[in-house]
């Protein structure tokens, strides 16, 4: 194996990265830092086993681009399956341990071509005699139209006998953009005229060729020199300008240059191309030979890197999870969508421990994260939908049919993968009787689909699909009026109304105005103008009038219009300073209770009268210390009395709280979270500040046009066993194992932690999830999601297959509640205890060094990213300790922080940090997959550049960092502005100027604020190097890797992690 | 009839008393476990007998108090401090939403407390029948 090589490479390019960015401070963090950065180019890491080194490397061949993961994790998983149908046609597996040998649509066949019916088949016909009359000729139809399993078997396999190791390593670990060949055809100049023009010119800079010099390189050395060569000179001249470059450093680099040519260039291009397949040959081969249901507990490989050392490869974090190595038999039907897909559900582990003991010796935390109603955007594949109203169901734990059943008796039955009952196939999988033709069962929806949905009969109502209601309670006091508040929602109410979804037209709408009394609107009124009735005994508030409150949109209309076009008006010289939301949710309540619905408050200031009233209660002396949960937790039950109230009648209530001062969102923030709802905070809001308004405007219109569900219920089933034993987000539990939620909102997420009630001796375990809502256009439907993971019995295979995205998504969860209702210390220690745990665990029982101290972390590829998004988890807003953060703040970043999907959460831990002044060409301009972004950097302050502008945006803030050194030229080009000095910093609107620089920029923060499913708008800011002082510490404090008084940095806190390891036995 | 065995008689009937209610909580709890009742309904049905319980209980022990019976006293003034303390936090009632996260706690405290009731009965019986002997 060419192992040398590839190691000192993928080493050589760790060293390039870091050389690029020029230091910023040179101090003593820079120094330490740095030093570990090449030392461990040359060390192996110690104790760590002989393989995985290889194994790390060819991936460098097989790593698609970052695009295309999504896809790539998909096929994956039908992958590894088609490895084997050569074993699997040649005769049944040997020693397969379970009671279907073949797959059923084989055993289908055989059926058909022995022709007279088998003893089974007799016994079968005796019991069923009428079913299998009426079904036993309809086999020679579907015969025909059956795919013979041999072809599609050659067929995959010779798609996948090579790639799927490949894409295995692949998947593992490695950079996905600094590979050789991706280094190669990528343009390698970084936006020559801009740094020509924003770093001050320097001599070895303006030598820089021109634009298609490096072309005329024929060879494909001569690129990698010429790129490396273009890449570097910037990091230099730029360094060389500021701060202590350091005298060693262009010796060093230019010394490391011919060393990395020698190790290169054996290695571009084709010569790689052999060892890959080779060894993609050699796995495919382990894998043919590997008959046994093992097909799941295969050899799998770990690859264990150390920590310490190396600069945490955070590319790997948009990395999809690790591979589910199903058997090949697991899945009935062949379908590359047989799994459930990671963005919908993911499992904390992807291969699951036998026995309970496994789990708990690994300390790894079990669980799944589930996003039932993500945003299917334009490009996702839509969910398919099961129209016929054939729901197929386990009669003993109602499990929907899916594609891991099995189906026996000649298919005349099929087994339940949860519980192993066998059930009846309903006769219309192979006959319609409408058309009165036979179908082909195979190709039914949830046979080829995990992830389905099923409209559903009535059996399934409990009365008719409720209709889309929207009521308005929209805080008319004073401070609301004065921040403008009223009158952007009103405005946006109106401009949204046309995205409202009313596809049958009876969506309803009300609105209800609160200060210190309530006032309704008759949205009906003959007059054709708004009539408005003043409610203002608030011990007992009752309704003014029976009906015309709440008014079908369309009906309405007109009036609607007029009140929302005069609100602001109404009230723009009102001095009352009451609030009396309690009263007015209990209207509202009452108004929308006999159909179910949402209730949308807006308020700008603290509810202060009569029921629910709530006091300022933040003590910045409890900020900091062991009582700061308590404002954390609710001030008062009303609110909570409500909430369940309110779940009970399938009323969702969201929150849109703006603060100019204390706002109480831990209170408030109860009514969204047991009612399914979601809570927006502005802070400070302002409408008279442009961005302020753009911000809340577009997330309230995003909200009001989101196609959301109603009156759910979700279940989550799992194979005989498990249990689901603890839920985190948004809803009401209302058994054991049944989530209530009176709206689903779109992207939101649920984490669920699973227990075992028994050991596990099957090989493939299925986590249903069930969600039974009615969709906004009022159909009921029932949304299912299969999730099939292998079980195993190896702490390795289960350490190779811990997914560290959902691990984190968890452990947030688990983390914010343990803030909420103990302590914030509490909270943040659990968390690194726990990954204290599974280090310890990992270096006791897979790596050489099993006891003692050692030098260096280590830990398996696949969770080398879990320290640094616990460090962010730790640095977070949410969970950070210290005095200086409002509760209001706090508590607005909880509710992110356990609702958020991976998808968002993972950038909300550790944002995206982006350089943009020396970006390449191709970034910010219209690529294959949308508008490029630039590689993302580690989050440290040492990337920062004098001259430079950086981004960071972590989807709910993007910030705009700028040195004080930045060249007129770069001020002019992106803010229009003669020089540094003129740029204002803050909040701000980036202007659209004709530059070329500045179309780019504006691209790109338009490509982060809409890259994820997620209706939040994020806010610019622009961070001047010397500006506002509190700006910069809050930019400044997203730099996790860093040392933030009192949290550690990164480095820092690995040394913490590895003494802590070491002092314990696991 | 003493009035030592008067007051026995009656802790034997708020002990009764208190020891259904106690068979009650754990019924409806272990109800809720296996789905036959969903946490809004148990909610309201435990909440109205919480306080109740919780005060038909102090009032026995005051009864114990002014009649001199000193160690019937000494054993039940644990609990009423208990009690008290919960009330004062405001955390004697169940609550629907956190329910499910402290079903294990409730339970525990449920059959400490049955346990509790069950002794006390026994003694309160014991106690009130030597009383009548010694009466005749």
């Amino acid at each position: 194996m060419a192992t040398p090589p590839f190691g000192s490479q993928q080493q050589h390019q760790q060293h390039q990265q870091q050389q690029r960015p020029p230091p910023p401070m040179g101090s003593g963090i820079q120094q330490s830092a740095a030093s570990p950065m090449i030392r461990p180019a040359n060390l192996p890491p110690l104790g760590s086993p002989g393989m995985p080194r290889p194994f790390q490397s060819p991936q460098i061949q097989a790593r698609p681009p970052p695009g295309q993961f999504a896809n790539q994790g998909q096929q994956t998983a039908p992958g590894s399956p088609a490895i084997n149908p050569v074993g699997f046609m040649s005769g049944p597996p040997n020693g397969q341990n379970r009671s279907q040998p073949t797959t059923p649509r084989m055993q289908h066949q055989q059926q058909q071509q022995q022709g007279p019916p088998t003893s089974h088949q007799l016994h079968q016909q005796h019991q069923q005699p009428l079913h299998l009359q009426q079904q036993q000729p309809l086999h020679h139809h579907e015969h025909p139209s059956q795919p013979p399993p041999p072809q599609l078997g050659q067929h995959q396999q010779q798609q996948q006998l090579h790639p799927p190791m490949g894409q295995e390593l692949g998947l593992m670990a490695g950079p996905p953009t600094s590979t050789p060949q991706a280094g190669s055809q990528k343009p390698k100049r970084m936006y020559p005229t801009g740094i020509n023009a924003y770093a001050e010119p320097t001599p070895a800079y303006e030598a820089t060729p021109s634009n298609h010099g490096f072309q005329q390189h024929p060879g494909v050395s001569a690129h990698y020199q010429k790129g490396d060569m273009q890449q570097q000179p910037p990091a230099h001249a730029q360094g060389s300008q500021f701060f202590v470059p350091g005298e060693k450093q262009p010796p060093a680099f230019g010394q490391s240059v011919p060393a990395y040519q020698q190790g290169h260039q054996p290695l571009q291009g084709q010569p790689l191309q052999p060892n890959v397949n080779q060894l993609a040959g050699q796995m495919g081969g382990m894998n043919l030979g590997n008959t046994g249901y093992g097909g799941a507990q295969g050899i799998v490989p770990v690859s264990t890197v150390a920590l310490m050392g190396s600069v945490p490869k955070i590319y790997d974090l948009d990395a999809p999870p690790p591979p589910i190595r199903l058997p090949e038999t697991a899945s009935i039907t062949q379908s590359p969508f047989a799994n459930c897909d990671p963005s919908y559900k993911r499992s904390t582990l992807n291969a699951i421990p036998a026995t309970s003991q496994l789990l708990t010796k690994s300390r790894l935390p079990f669980g799944l994260v589930i996003t039932p109603y993500r945003s299917v955007k334009e490009g996702d594949e839509p969910v398919p939908v099961v129209s016929d109203s054939i729901i197929a169901r386990c009669r003993r734990c109602r499990t929907y049919i899916n594609p891991f059943v099995k189906f026996v008796e000649g298919g005349q039955r099929w087994k339940c993968n949860m519980c192993y009952t066998l059930n009846e196939v309903p006769s219309s999988f192979d006959y319609d009787s409408v058309t009165q033709r036979p179908v082909d069962r195979w190709k039914r929806k949830e046979l080829n689909h995990a992830v389905v949905e099923y409209i559903a009969p009535t059996e399934y109502m409990i009365r008719p699909p409720q209709p889309l209601v929207y009521m308005f309670v929209i805080d008319v006091s004073y401070p609301a009026i004065q921040c403008g508040m009223v009158a952007t929602a009103a405005t946006t109410i109106l401009e949204s109304l046309d995205r409202i979804p009313n596809d049958e037209g009876r969506t309803k709408v009300g609105i209800i105005t609160v200060d210190s009394s309530i006032h309704f609107y008759n949205l009906k009124a003959a007059s054709g103008e708004p009539q408005m009735m003043v409610v203002s005994d608030l011990e007992e508030a009752f309704l003014p009038q029976p009906q015309d409150l709440l008014c079908n949109l369309s009906e309405c209309r007109p009036v609607l219009e007029a009140l929302l076009n005069r609100m602001n008006d109404m009230f723009k010289d009102t001095q009352n300073v009451g609030n009396a939301l309690g009263p007015a949710l209990n209207s509202a309540y009452k108004l929308v209770s006999p159909i179910g619905g949402k209730i949308l408050c807006l308020q700008a200031s603290l509810p202060n009268l009569k029921a629910g009233a709530l006091k300022m209660r933040e003590d910045p002396k409890l900020l900091g210390t062991a009582k700061e949960s308590t404002l954390l937790q609710s001030a008062s039950s009303f609110y909570k009395i409500l909430a369940v109230e309110c779940s009970k009648s399938q009323v969702c209530v969201d929150m849109f709280l703006f603060g100019s001062q204390y706002s109480d969102v831990a209170t408030l923030s109860c009514l969204p979270r047991f009612t399914g709802g979601s809570t927006f905070f502005y802070p400070a809001f302002t409408a008279a500040k442009s961005e302020d308004a753009l911000k809340f405007a577009h997330e309230l219109a995003e909200f009001l046009s989101q196609r959301i569900a109603l009156e759910a219920v979700i279940r989550v089933r799992a194979s005989k066993g498990l249990r689901m034993s603890a839920f985190y987000g948004n809803f009401f539990v209302r058994s054991t194992d049944l989530l209530s939620l009176p709206n689903v909102p779109r992207d939101q997420s649920y984490s669920i932690e699973v227990s075992y009630d028994d050991n596990l001796s099957i090989p493939v375990v299925c986590f249903q999830t069930a969600l039974l809502h009615t969709s906004s256009s009022g159909e009921r439907r029932i949304r299912v999601l299969t999730l099939a993971l292998p079980v195993t019995t190896s702490l390795s295979e289960l350490y190779a297959s811990a997914d560290q995205v959902a691990i984190a998504t968890l452990l947030a969860c688990k983390g914010v509640e343990r803030g909420m209702n103990a302590k914030l210390d509490d909270a943040r220690d659990a968390l690194t205890n726990k990954v204290v745990d599974i280090l310890g665990v990992y270096k006791t029982h897979m790596t050489a060094s099993s006891s003692g101290a050692t030098p260096n972390l280590q830990i398996c590829d696949n969770l080398k990213l879990l320290p640094l998004l616990t460090l962010g988890m730790l640095k977070h807003v949410g969970l950070r300790g210290g005095s200086q953060i409002p509760s209001d703040l706090r508590s607005y970043a909880m509710h992110l922080l356990s609702t958020l999907p991976s998808q968002c959460l993972i950038p909300f831990l550790h944002p995206r940090f982006y350089s943009l002044h020396d970006m390449p060409e191709h970034c910010g301009a219209i690529g294959d997959q949308g508008i490029e972004m630039p590689q993302a950097m580690n989050l440290s302050s040492e990337r920062l550049s004098r001259s430079g502008l950086f981004m960071l945006e972590d989807g709910q803030n993007i910030f705009l960092w700028i040195g004080r050194d930045a060249v007129p030229q770069l001020c002019m080009d992106l803010f229009g502005v003669p020089n540094y000095q003129s740029i204002r910093g803050g909040k701000t609107t980036l202007p659209t100027l004709e530059t070329d620089f500045n179309q780019r920029v504006n691209l790109i923060v338009n490509k982060a604020r809409e890259m994820r499913r997620t209706s939040y708008y994020s806010q610019l800011y622009i961070v001047k190097e010397d500006g506002d002082p509190a700006l910069r510490l809050w930019f400044l404090s997203h730099l996790i890797e860093d040392r933030a008084e009192p949290i550690m940095s990164y480095y820092q806190y690995l040394g913490h992690l590895k003494d802590r390891v070491n002092s314990a036995s696991f | 009839m003493s009035a030592e065995a008067m007051v026995f008689l009656f802790g034997v009937i708020v002990g009764a008393a208190l020891l259904f209610v106690k068979v009650f909580f754990v019924i409806l709890i272990s109800d809720l476990e296996v789905d036959y009742i969903n946490p809004i309904e148990l909610c309201n049905k435990l909440n109205q007998f919480v306080l109740p319980e919780m005060f038909v209980h102090a009032f026995l022990s005051f009864i114990f108090l002014i009649s001199g019976q000193w160690i019937a006293t000494a054993w039940n003034l644990p609990l009423v401090a208990y009690n008290a303390n919960k009330v004062m936090n405001g955390k004697h009632m169940f609550d629907a939403t956190e329910i499910f996260r402290t079903l294990g706690q409730h339970k525990k405290e449920c059959f400490i407390k049955l346990g509790f009731y069950l002794l006390s009965f026994f003694y309160y019986l014991y106690r009130m029948i030597l009383a009548l002997v010694n009466d005749s």
